[in-house]
């Protein structure tokens, strides 16, 4: 798993779900961005992209690891997945 | 097989104002109900006259009249209840009370900036009284309609009790609704006075909304007055209005109790709105008795919410449960406002809250239970929340497994899951301290409501299926704005089932006397505990080049926040593809012009909608197969083999 197809994922889930084509120019390719600061995720989406991002990536995250240093930018995001022992794109 | 949420505490059912209530109505009536709430409803329900007054009287409301005749009229459609009692709405939230020191908080407003502001009953009379002065000096009289384009902030509560104060009807919406939608609300009304907020604080960002304000301004030319309730300047608004802050308004010498005059029991309070699948929103106008006797009932006998209480609603002022939270003045509880994200800066924000602030009755939904679980977040780990005493949750079904988190995660308390809604203003059901909570269950029926359910042998007392109201009941709306001929209201709700109030709820009413609501049996839709009209959809893609058709439906999906999720089927125009790019754009633009709950989860094109003979589109059919459930009366339909397509494009969750 490369971290370039998880952002690619996360950046496309963001498009689907809350900002409609706008996510890459949001983000502004600063992908060090707070999600949270910058308004682009609140919490509630959290819950739903970490379901998203354990389905598409055939993981299961531990709860007790959902905290900002794990998830609040792209890069965090992307070098979490890529560290979890067996995330693969599910077919 | 039903479970118990909790052991029942009969010595809390002893204690609390049912059974008090209970007592009463046995030493007015002769009869023994010995606590049994089944008893005592089903009098309740056969004898509408005697409870209505005695209640009435019960709960000390100041009125002028008489209390006689109870209810004149034809029926449940057309009769009046208390044509000869007049009472002012603001009066009964904030007249003093006996058992409450004017010192205590009526409202306590905290913010996601940090911000804490109690306010007691005393102060907020006082400002209440001087901005109805002010609104008077402008000219505003009984029968005028004041709306806001606000946030739940102690200023809105303020305007709106001067409103009602004056006589004037009141209708709000919250900032997160796009003007296309505030005007299509609003503009129906012709409203005089419009307050608004200028900022919206959410999620640690400070967004703007002046442009969104002027649009709205400019669309509302009845406007004679904008007052801002908070925010920076609005600057020019382009018309030739008078423009003010609230803080203006206070200047004026206060009105008294005296000065303000006392309206019939039937005067329009509020207007609340329901979007259907055709037309404009639907305005309901309720009754100022109306409103104030179900709400009394539902929060001192259902609720037991006493004087001193703190109650926490998480509501916005474009949903019902805000008037249902501010009625709780009456009794003399103090309401917790809070104004942000719920999670802001965590998702434990609003969890401490109401810890610090000892809140007694938390309202909330199945949306915000689904996102601490989900988080992984043990609200018992934050603090003890000593004072809770209850649990109260609407907006979409709680599930049973959701009962058991709240009992093993939170506290252990009892659940109220309520379900009514805009058109009621109130709650068909509830909670109920005389009776046991079930897992997944509502309580009971509310008292004095004679709920039934339209099952396939008929109209009964218990089964599942279509929710009706067989007896009168005040909270009814008493018209739909812009209906003089009554032709909208009876079509809403008796025409389907004469001589009935159907209230479009598919419910499952047990021999116990608990109760369970299943979902819609029309095509609106509750998504994250908003209810959505899918013509607010429509208004939208349809006006998008290349889309010919469209049909939203509601889909259960477990995994969503609120258990359901929208689905957007589509017919295209001729070589239109719905690709990502036109998916994506479709997304945009009802984000825009309605709001982001408005988003649909999926999006596909088919080549037809099912369609009823007459050509109506059945968005029940598509609802049924999306769900996994085999439609009911097929005959009915002009195309049923579409449905296949649609169960193959969209297949059911889970």
């Amino acid at each position: 798993m490369d971290e370039q197809t998880v952002k690619r994922v996360v950046t496309e889930w963001l498009d689907d779900n809350y900002h409609f084509g706008d996510a890459a120019t949001l983000i502004g390719g600063d992908e060090d961005k707070s999600f949270l600061q910058s308004g682009i995720l609140d919490s509630l989406g959290f819950v739903k992209l970490i379901l998203h991002i354990e389905q598409t990536f055939s993981v299961e995250i531990d709860r007790k690891n959902i905290v900002p240093a794990n998830f609040d930018s792209l890069q965090r995001i992307a070098a979490y997945v890529c560290s979890l022992p067996g995330a693969r794109l599910s077919p | 097989m039903k479970t118990l949420h909790l052991p029942f505490d009969g010595g809390l059912a002893a204690r609390s104002q049912m059974a008090e209530f209970c007592t009463g109505a046995e030493r007015l009536t002769g009869q023994a109900f010995q606590g049994d709430y089944l008893r005592l409803h089903r009098w309740a329900c056969e004898d509408i006259q005697t409870f209505w007054k005695f209640f009435l009287e019960w709960t000390g409301v100041p009125f002028s009249g008489s209390s006689l005749p109870v209810f004149e009229g034809q029926g449940i459609e057309d009769g009046r209840f208390f044509p000869n009692l007049r009472l002012n709405y603001a009066e009964c939230l904030l007249r003093p009370l006996p058992d409450v020191a004017d010192e205590l908080p009526a409202v306590v407003y905290r913010s996601e900036r940090g911000e804490r502001e109690p306010m007691d009953r005393a102060t907020l009379r006082q400002r209440v009284l001087a901005i109805a002065a002010s609104l008077r000096k402008y000219g505003v009289a009984a029968g005028d309609r004041v709306v806001a384009f606000a946030r739940n902030t102690p200023e809105t509560i303020q305007a709106c009790l001067a409103s009602a104060a004056l006589g004037a009807t009141w209708s709000s919406v919250g900032l997160d609704l796009a003007p296309a939608g505030v005007l299509s609300r609003f503009q129906q009304l012709e409203p005089v006075v419009l307050f608004a907020h200028t900022e919206l604080p959410n999620h640690g960002v400070c967004r703007p909304v002046n442009e969104q304000l002027r649009e709205i301004v400019a669309g509302l030319p009845s406007l004679r007055l904008l007052v801002l309730l908070g925010g920076p300047e609005v600057g020019d608004v382009g018309r030739d209005i008078e423009v003010v802050r609230l803080e203006s308004l206070l200047s004026t010498e206060p009105l008294s109790f005296d000065e303000l005059e006392r309206f019939p029991f039937d005067h329009p309070l509020f207007v609340l709105f329901s979007s259907g699948t055709t037309g404009p929103p639907k305005c309901i106008v309720h009754g100022a008795g109306g409103t104030l006797l179900e709400h009394l009932k539902e929060h001192r006998l259902h609720s037991d919410l006493r004087p001193g209480e703190r109650l926490y609603f998480h509501t916005s002022c474009g949903w019902m449960m805000w008037n249902w939270q501010l009625t709780a003045l009456a009794s003399g509880v103090s309401i917790l406002l809070y104004d942000g994200s719920v999670s802001y800066p965590d998702a434990t924000a609003l969890l401490k809250i109401l810890n610090q602030e000892r809140v007694n009755v938390f309202g909330t939904s199945p949306a915000y239970i689904q996102l601490l679980r989900e988080s992984g977040i043990e609200p018992r780990s934050l603090g003890a929340f000593f004072d809770l005493r209850a649990i109260q949750s609407t907006g979409s079904i709680l599930y049973e497994k959701q009962f058991d988190w709240i009992r093993d995660f939170f506290k252990a308390v009892p659940v109220h899951s309520i379900s009514g809604g805009s058109d009621i203003i109130g709650c068909f059901v509830l909670g109920n301290p005389l009776l046991p909570v079930y897992r997944g269950d509502s309580q009971s029926v509310s008292l004095g409501l004679d709920v039934r359910v339209l099952t396939d042998t008929g109209v009964e007392r218990t089964g599942t299926g279509e929710l009706l109201c067989a007896k009168p009941f005040p909270s009814r709306p008493v018209f739909i704005w812009g209906d003089p001929n009554r032709t909208r209201f009876h079509d809403s709700y008796f025409a389907e089932n004469p001589g009935f109030w159907t209230h479009g709820d598919l419910v499952e009413l047990a021999e116990l006397g608990s109760a369970r609501v299943l979902g819609r049996s029309d095509g609106t839709m509750k998504i994250h505990g908003v209810r959505i009209g899918p013509a607010e959809i429509y208004v939208v893609v349809l006006g998008i080049p290349g889309i010919r058709e469209a049909m939203a439906v509601e889909q259960e999906d477990q995994r969503e926040p609120g258990g359901r999720r929208i689905v957007l089927l589509l017919v295209l125009a001729a070589g239109k593809v719905l690709d990502r790019e036109f998916t994506l754009r479709i997304k945009r633009e009802i984000s825009k012009k309605a709001s982001s709950v408005h988003v649909p989860s999926v999006i596909v094109a088919v080549s037809e909608l099912p369609q009823t003979h007459n050509g109506k589109y059945s968005e029940r059919a598509a609802k049924d197969v999306v769900n996994g459930k085999k439609p009911k009366n097929l005959l009915a339909l002009r195309n049923p083999s579409c449905l296949e397509e649609i169960a193959r494009l969209v297949p059911p969750t889970g």
